[in-house]
């Protein structure tokens, strides 16, 4: 296969850096046991794996106790624990209009169950004004989740500014960076970020199969699962403290000794530098867009407002011929349609045919966006003379 | 070739359509999984094209095989038209004006 121009990035990174795949060669050799349960070397070898993956990703978010990070198998997961491990019949949630169904189902199943939910609506932009969810609060208000960065249209949403609403209601804050941990700075303590959902393969650059929540020490949802954990196996009853609580059964080793290593490698990149990167990528494209008739980007003005996710639509196709022609044509990958996020388009008025949509990683260049505009140009010229023969 | 195979099968999900690529191939039929077709279905992002007068056959394989399917429909994308109208300037030269939005 020759090298495709991969912009899918915000549904699972690619290429990986190479010390991911390396770091793998500790799990079929001499780390292959299983973390936490055994006391012989190799199972020892596995946990040290294990939790230099957990110290990278307190390092990556300020967090001060590596055990206020539980490991998970997806963003999904962590957003599945917090939220039902919080919220109770009778309580309320403040949410956005612009979420990923791993928040939105979750909470339309509590509100079956006699959980309200407020959903804020973002503006046509896909951003929030943190005001709304101030004036959004309730006495029985128990959880506010928002998603950093919109795995649709790129938004940025005022973290920091909920946080500060957040703690000074005493209303626990759940943040999903699904789309930015690693692709743009977050610092749990700066923003009085109270729970971070976060998942591996995207911007943290790791295998599938992983993710995680971090906690604080304050905030102590309970545990989606229940089982082993290598400690207190004098009890039947699950132990109390962090991080077993939350890691019942085997973890995978594998993907997490990949994880440390793709977090070591943004690390070294720093997020900081991945968001320029990104959004110097997103201004480019944004540039040229403007100047393709037909062509339609959708998302907020300002650079600032954006990480590196866009969504685009060409006038007079559908984001599904868009895409096929981008594949098989350009060799440029995209992800088309809805994007598990149906409230994200309604927002900005691209549902239910939904859109193209490009997400960026620190490895996509310049030379890249170029063919991209090419493309889509040429997309937009053919779509043009086909209306006119119409 | 793929431009002759006129019928759709379009799914729930994504991997009931990888799954129906595998069984339909085993039986010798002639498929193509292209992006499913947002303005016939949401559900799917990929969906199945097979040679609509061949649906019969189809159908009872992923019947036998339990492969949830959503619709079976005649359908040729517009896509299969697709001619690139290349520029050697450079593509800025495709255009004279940008269209009002």
């Amino acid at each position: 296969m020759t090298s495709p121009i991969y912009f899918d990035n915000a549904a699972t990174s690619w290429p990986k850096p190479p010390a991911v795949r390396s770091a793998l060669d500790a799990y079929f050799g001499p780390a292959g046991g299983n973390p936490g349960r055994s006391g012989h070397r190799m199972s020892i070898a596995a946990a040290r794996i294990v939790e230099d993956a957990r110290d990278r990703l307190a390092e990556l978010l300020n967090v001060s106790d590596p055990a206020q990070i539980a490991l998970t198998k997806s963003a999904t997961e962590s957003l599945n624990l917090a939220i039902y491990g919080i919220l109770k019949p009778g309580d309320h949630a403040v949410t956005t209009s612009i979420e990923h169904n791993s928040v939105m189902r979750p909470l339309r199943h509590l509100e079956s169950t006699g959980v309200e939910v407020t959903v804020v609506a973002c503006d046509r932009y896909g951003l929030l004004d943190a005001a709304e969810v101030r004036a959004a609060l309730r006495p029985n208000t128990r959880l506010i989740i928002t998603t950093h960065g919109s795995n649709v249209v790129g938004s940025v949403l005022p973290i920091a500014a909920v946080g500060a609403i957040a703690r000074d209601a005493g209303v626990p804050y759940l943040v999903d960076a699904a789309q930015t941990a690693g692709a743009i700075p977050i610092d749990v303590e700066a923003q009085t970020l109270d729970m971070v959902a976060f998942t591996g393969h995207k911007g943290l650059m790791g295998l599938t199969g992983t993710g995680g929540l971090y906690a604080r020490d304050s905030i102590a949802p309970s545990p989606l699962l229940r089982g082993g954990t290598g400690s207190r196996s004098d009890l039947d009853t699950q132990p109390d403290f962090t991080p077993d609580i939350y890691e019942s059964g085997t973890l995978n080793v594998a993907g997490f000794a990949g994880l440390a290593a793709g977090v070591a490698h943004v690390l070294r990149i720093g997020p900081a530098n991945v968001e320029t990167h990104e959004r110097a990528l997103v201004a480019r494209f944004l540039a040229g867009a403007e100047e393709i008739p037909d062509v339609t980007v959708h998302g907020p003005e300002s650079l600032l407002d954006r990480c590196g996710v866009l969504s685009f639509n060409v006038n007079s196709l559908t984001p599904s011929e868009v895409g096929t022609l981008l594949d098989q044509q350009y060799d440029i990958m995209s992800r088309v349609g809805l994007h598990c996020a149906p409230g994200a388009h309604k927002t900005i008025g691209t549902f239910p045919v939904g859109s193209v949509r490009f997400g960026f990683s620190i490895t996509n260049s310049e030379a890249e966006i170029d063919q991209a505009l090419t493309a889509v140009a040429e997309i937009a010229q053919w779509a043009a003379t086909r209306s006119d023969r119409a | 070739m793929a431009e002759e195979l006129d019928g759709l099968i379009t799914f729930f999900a994504s991997h009931h359509a990888i799954r129906g690529e595998k069984v339909l191939g085993e039986i010798g039929l002639e498929v193509e999984l292209v992006p499913g077709p947002k303005e016939l279905s949401p559900n799917c992002g990929v969906a199945l094209r097979i040679h609509f007068d061949e649906r019969g056959t189809a159908c009872a394989r992923l019947d036998e095989k339990k492969v949830q399917v959503n619709e079976i429909i005649r359908y040729r994308p517009r896509t299969d038209d697709w001619r690139s109208p290349q520029s050697r300037r450079g593509w800025r030269h495709l255009f004279t004006r940008k269209s009002t939005p």
